[in-house]
């Protein structure tokens, strides 16, 4: 009867259910010492009657103890898990926790100074680089007005000797100057479709027998 | 109320530095030994002598509405947004201007950007995309804004062109009432 007993309080001693707990400790230790001067000391006169065979609470107690691996150990056993940790979650340890804040005059100097420095530089460089640019569109545009006068000039050259030319024709005669504004005249009247006009089409129509 | 961390520190210096050349001058003792410093509150950013910081830490983080002059606002993603109230600090040490004339500062004081009909005048060699401060030609800080073009490049653009996009104006004071120092 008393060693299935034993066997059935194993979890009712055990309140915590945390193997190894302080809980689970003190509520072994109990029965042992408890067993000195009270009723429940059955169970200690009968193991100490078996001798010779393997006491059950010594199994028990044998199979309970495992060996406790320390973090190092564990880190070089198990293998880390491949996961994605997010960089705000992992705190390096051993770092204080909290805000860093920044009131004394000097840390703020030296970072106004850093931050001057660097937008000094920004600014710097943008104008340069607008100075640049400015200078190529500069550029450009006094080669397209340069172009835009060649082209005007040329216009004019041709204009001219068109004039001259019309100049030249008129003081010989006229008669190229009549035929023009003849040929002119028919366009006007008859159209630029006029040739194909002169050619009537003609539909025929089978007699009704 | 705590004072601002490294980073903080950093937008904000960084964003005051668009507007103002002499960020020193910002943090110089004063002359009766006293200083400037930054506080944060509400994640409203707040520009005190330090005795008065000091004195202001005897009052409760939910009883304190503001001290010294607001900044402006941390956002949640760590940015910084320069509010109206810090128009005195940016004017003052102001590293481009550009003055409106009459017809255009009622515009920009209801919230538009400024063209280029309404320019008075501005500040030589502006790059684009720069703080700018804007004033009436009476030299009266109005706001302050973003230049959309470089002063060369301004100069061709037609009348109706932005030259300046607002980025705040005196007109947020009764606009912006209720959210300006709270909320």
């Amino acid at each position: 009867m008393a060693p299935t007993k034993t066997i059935k309080n194993k979890h009712a001693a055990n309140k915590s259910g945390i193997k190894g707990s302080k809980d689970a400790e003190r509520s072994r230790n109990d029965g042992v010492l408890k067993s000195k001067g009270k009723p429940k000391s059955k169970t200690h006169t009968l193991v100490t009657a078996n001798k010779g065979r393997p006491n059950i609470q010594e199994l028990i107690a044998r199979k309970q103890k495992k060996k406790k691996y320390s973090e190092k150990e564990l880190a070089g056993m198990i293998p880390e898990l491949n996961m994605i940790t997010p960089v705000g979650v992992t705190k390096p340890k051993g770092k204080k926790k909290g805000k860093v804040f920044v009131d004394d005059k000097e840390s703020m100097a030296t970072i106004l100074a850093i931050v001057q420095a660097e937008k000094e530089g920004q600014i710097e460089s943008k104008m340069i680089k607008a100075r640049q640019m400015e200078e190529i569109r500069e550029a450009r545009r006094a080669e397209a007005d340069k172009k835009e006068a060649e082209r005007k000039a040329r216009l004019e050259e041709t204009k001219d000797s068109l004039r001259k030319k019309r100049k030249r024709s008129k003081s010989q005669g006229g008669k190229g100057d009549d035929d023009d504004s003849r040929d002119v005249k028919e366009f006007s009247s008859a159209g630029t479709k006029a040739v194909k006009s002169k050619k009537k089409k003609s539909v025929s129509f089978a007699a009704p027998e | 109320m705590r004072p601002l961390t490294e980073t903080e520190q950093k937008t904000v210096f960084e964003k005051l530095a668009n507007y103002c050349t002499d960020l020193k001058s910002l943090i110089a003792p004063l002359d009766d030994g006293d200083r400037y410093v930054f506080r944060l509150n509400h994640s409203r950013v707040y520009y005190v002598r330090l005795s008065v910081a000091n004195l202001a830490t005897s009052v409760s983080r939910d009883a304190l509405l503001s001290l010294g002059t607001c900044l402006g606002k941390m956002t949640k993603t760590g940015k910084f947004r320069l509010h109206i109230t810090a128009l005195p600090i940016l004017s003052e040490h102001a590293r481009h201007k550009i003055w409106v004339k009459d017809n255009g500062a009622q515009p920009f004081l209801y919230g538009s950007n400024v063209v280029k009909a309404h320019v008075g005048r501005w500040s030589e060699d502006c790059p684009e995309h720069s703080g700018v401060v804007v004033y009436s030609m009476a030299d009266i800080p109005l706001g302050f804004g973003v230049t959309a073009r470089s002063t060369t490049e301004a100069r061709r653009l037609d009348p109706t062109g932005i030259v300046c996009f607002r980025q705040s104006d005196c007109g947020e004071y009764l606009r912006d009432e209720d959210t300006l120092f709270a909320g």
